[in-house]
């Protein structure tokens, strides 16, 4: 695709959501309003202004990737509008404040090379450790900075500015500089993690001190579990960490070590968590348990069974009825709404940005940069399975956001960043 | 270098088609199930609001109709402008507690096809219509609301039939309720009210409730004995005062004791004009359940009927009754097992009224849109001969001897011949189930009656079908024939 074809892209998708917007408020109550445009020139802005930071500072990256990113969350707007209308007017802030933060990344590594995040390394993950931890500070103390409980999680950190207050879901840029770290230290200690001498048939074992960075991950990711009752966040650090680690040694022993050590932890936290067994129970069996736990996975299934083939149409369609649609839900409000059509598309574009990250990861010559566009290429397909199998049943659901489809604006600041890095990745292997 | 990382991508890329599998199976292959599940609103909350087509008789009342909302000018609300007297066969359209009636079985009819959806605009530019279809019902009005008024509250139903279509004139349950009252926010209140209501006025009795028939069952017994040449109004059988069950020391008598006629003999055409029990549960045993079966599976009993919606099965059992006489003998005075709802023993009338053919009752008459264009119109079927032309016709004026002379005098009309049959079946309740069958005029007939008044009705004990089904039977086809001349 030709830069300029990518621009003409953007234009079609501020011109999708702002058709979406504009059928939404046609099916409410047939009039049409100033949200039309809008939501148009918000998603132009945004997605221009960050094509044009693009051809701007990183002019040879790739042309693949702004254009499904906005369509997803054109598309995820769509039902954010229909599902609830005031968190929409915050998105389309959060859409401009997100491409801010991206097209900063950008115009910060302008000069400079992604290299330099391989040097300070530890200085990264000492803030994402440290980001981590911010929602568990107290809920009410005298500080502006506080801890938030929604849905019983300790996800969220609130800033009170005394006039207005700020939600923020730390762990979303947590997520991307504990990848940062990971390839960091994966490029530096590659040979000697790679060295794995005990061979059981043709698997090949590392040594076990070797394994210490994979136990301490696991540590972590149950104390995320048990701390902050997140399941997904929990599974999506070390299923990143498990693949990047694969990904740089090849060592298939990592796999297999990392795959059972997931499993012991899946099966005993099922029996030792009442929130992970309600998971369980919901994902196995949501007809028999409709009245409980069961009911958010029914109704996700009634909209999209009902949604059918073509939907029900945008704003015609009832996904109201599933509880948070707007959020862990989306794909489902999709589906009944844009039907068979909408979730295809959606995840024929989530897998084409998915596609693209790891042709920059192949093309990579840098082992830093290699690691890097793979493990955040990874981070977000993980993710992207994980709640949209959640959804379809594939897996138990893991209450983690769509990235770009989902309400939130943390989420929407991190994936951009993500998207950010992969495309100054891009550049600089260009050759 | 590649390698590890080119297999994760298989793995993940593996993981989206599995994903595309799973929505493929919830969307195409297994949607209908999920939009079919009792559980899922969508598809009635899709329906709440629509417009949805009229209901009207075919004197062109409207029972059913839907107005623009005053609330909300974009939605729409179904009245129900007839209310109680047409609440069973119209039924309701609620959004709580789902449809009923005519609402329900010509739901797909009376639907709007308008989603909003880009079919529906490409169903506009190809010019379909996608405005919704209405009923034109077989339904007397005027005939439908004076069956209402003439039950008076009591429990018990009319049903009126063309003997040679089987167009439902008049199919009334009573008591009954206002389906307006189950639209609204309250309507799961009202619907709970209704159900603890001992007179259980939401049970459709015309159509939907087996009764034991009684006397009007003798009507199928003696078409068996003229069909099969057992006997003829005159034959004569002897006239005991209590008929002996066999193999059992239960007895038959008369209703209110006494004999027959004298005692000595007496003809079956003054114990059908008298309806004595002991002269027709001799004549049962003397015929066999087998022959009397084969008349009574001919008038439908022990078969389903194609109506716009379930209506239970009338029972004979004959299988239970080959082997056993004394049952045999209390079945042959419509007791014992025999069941059949009244638009049943309507459609028995008719059968004699039509020379012996059988006709299958229908409610509604054509299906018209919005132009007021026929988009269908039912024709009227024939289940079938049940007895002999020559049978029928001896019959019919065995049934018009019972009005001029017999128990059911108080159906008389003046000048008019009406034919009929009384029957007071023991019922569950305080009182007996009172019943009159009949059709008029006998030279032409225009309308074949069964009225039914369930538990004895406001007189409770006493009751009996010739003193408070007849006289309801008469008012209706006075009306009727005035109306139709």
């Amino acid at each position: 695709m030709t830069p300029n074809a990518e621009g003409a892209t953007v234009v079609a998708a501020s011109v999708l959501a702002g058709f979406g917007v504009t059928l939404v408020n046609f099916a409410r109550d047939e009039s049409v309003d100033a949200q039309t445009a809008l939501t148009f020139l918000v998603f132009l802005i945004a997605f221009g202004g960050l094509h044009l930071a693009v051809r701007t500072w990183a002019p040879r990256a790739t042309t693949l990737l702004i254009a499904p990113i906005a369509g997803l969350t054109a598309l995820g707007f769509i039902e954010i509008y229909r599902l609830e209308p005031v968190r929409a007017g915050l998105q389309r802030w959060w859409i401009l404040i997100a491409a801010g933060v991206a097209i900063t990344v950008l115009a910060l590594f302008a000069r400079s090379s992604t290299t330099i995040l391989r040097r300070y390394r530890n200085i990264i993950l000492l803030v994402s450790l440290i980001l981590l931890l911010l929602p568990n500070l107290p809920i009410d103390w005298g500080f502006p900075l506080k801890g938030l409980v929604v849905n019983g999680s300790r996800l969220w950190i609130v800033l009170d500015m005394g006039f207005t207050t700020l939600q923020f879901q730390p762990a979303e840029l947590a997520k991307l500089g504990f990848v940062v770290y990971v390839a960091a230290y994966l490029a530096d200690h590659q040979k000697a993690l790679r060295e794995a001498r005990r061979q059981v048939g043709p698997i090949r074992f590392p040594e076990p001190r070797q394994l210490i960075p994979l136990v301490v991950t696991w540590v972590v990711s149950i104390l995320i579990l048990i701390s902050q009752r997140d399941l997904g966040a929990s599974l999506l650090l070390f299923a990143g960490f498990v693949l990047l680690l694969y990904a740089a040694t090849g060592t298939t022993g990592y796999l297999v070590v990392g795959g059972f050590m997931a499993a012991v932890a899946g099966v005993a936290s099922v029996y030792m968590f009442e929130h992970v067994n309600r998971r369980v129970v919901a994902w196995l069996t949501p007809f028999q348990h409709y009245d409980d736990e069961g009911y958010q996975i029914a109704q996700g299934l009634f909209a999209m069974g009902t949604g059918s083939l073509s939907g029900a149409g945008p704003g015609l369609g009832r996904p109201d009825l599933i509880p948070n649609a707007s959020t862990d839900f989306i794909f489902a409000a999709v589906g009944e709404e844009l039907g068979f059509a909408g979730t295809v598309s959606v995840i024929a574009l989530f897998a084409l940005v998915v596609a693209v990250g790891l042709g920059i990861s192949f093309r990579s010559r840098d082992m830093f940069r290699k690691l890097l566009a793979a493990g955040l290429t990874f981070v977000f397909a993980v993710q992207v399975l994980l709640i949209i199998g959640g959804v379809v049943r594939v897996v138990p659901l893991t209450g983690i956001t769509l990235p770009f489809m989902s309400y939130g604006g943390s989420a929407l600041v991190g994936n951009l960043i993500l998207i950010a890095l992969l495309l100054r990745i891009s550049h600089e292997e260009a050759t | 270098m590649n390698g590890p990382v080119r297999r994760i991508s298989i793995g993940i890329f593996t993981s989206f088609c599995v994903l595309l599998l799973a929505v493929t199976w919830i969307q195409v292959v297994h949607a209908d199930t999920l939009k079919a599940d009792p559980r899922n609103a969508r598809p009635a909350l899709s329906e709440r609001g629509k417009e949805r087509g009229l209901i009207v008789t075919i004197d062109g009342t409207v029972v059913a109709e839907s107005v623009v909302d005053p609330a909300d000018p974009r939605s729409f609300v179904r009245t129900y402008p007839e209310g109680e007297a047409f609440a069973h066969v119209v039924g309701y359209n609620s959004f709580l507690l789902g449809d009923s009636g005519l609402e329900e079985a010509y739901a797909s009819v009376l639907r709007s096809k308008r989603d909003l959806t880009i079919s529906d605009l490409l169903s506009v530019i190809l010019g379909r219509d996608l405005r919704p279809h209405s009923l034109e019902m077989t339904v007397n009005g005027p005939l439908q609301r004076a069956a209402y008024e003439a039950l008076a509250g009591q429990a018990g139903a009319v049903v009126a039939l063309d003997p040679k279509t089987g167009a439902v004139l008049a199919a009334v349950s009573s008591p009954s309720f206002d389906p307006e009252s189950l639209l609204g926010e309250d309507a799961q209140e009202m619907w709970d009210s209704l159900l603890a209501d001992p007179e259980s006025p939401l049970s459709d009795r015309a159509t939907k409730e087996l009764f034991a028939p009684g006397s009007t069952f003798k009507t199928v017994v003696t078409a068996t004995a003229l069909d099969t040449g057992e006997a003829d109004p005159g034959t004569e059988f002897p006239d005991p005062l209590e008929y002996e069950l066999e193999g059992s020391t239960g007895t038959i008598s008369n209703y209110g004791g006494g004999y027959c006629d004298d005692g000595t003999t007496v003809t079956l055409l003054v114990a059908f004009v008298r309806s004595c029990n002991t002269i027709f549960a001799d004549l049962s045993v003397r015929l066999g359940a087998e022959d009397i079966g084969i008349t009574a599976g001919a008038l439908g009993f022990n078969t389903d009927l194609n109506f716009p919606w379930t209506v239970p099965q009338a029972t004979y059992p004959v299988d239970d009754l080959v082997d056993d006489p004394a049952a045999l003998a209390q079945s042959g005075i419509g007791e014992r097992d025999v069941r059949a709802t009244p638009l049943h023993m309507a459609m028995i009338a008719s059968a004699v009224a039509n020379q012996g053919l059988v006709p299958n009752p229908y409610l509604v008459n054509r299906v018209f849109d919005a132009d007021g264009d026929t988009v269908e119109t039912t024709e009227p079927v024939s289940l079938g001969r049940a007895m002999a032309p020559a049978t029928a016709s001896v019959l019919a004026q065995m049934m018009e001897r019972v009005v001029t002379e017999g128990t059911g005098r108080l159906a008389a009309v003046p000048g008019v011949r009406v034919a009929g049959k009384t029957g007071t079946a023991e019922g569950a309740g305080d009182g007996p189930h009172a019943w009159f069958i009949g059709f008029a005029p006998v030279e032409n007939p225009t309308i074949a009656i069964a009225v039914l008044i369930a538990g004895g009705g406001d007189i409770g004990e006493s009751a009996t079908g010739g003193a408070v089904a007849a006289p309801i039977a008469a008012d209706l086809i006075s009306l009727w024939l005035q109306g139709s001349q």
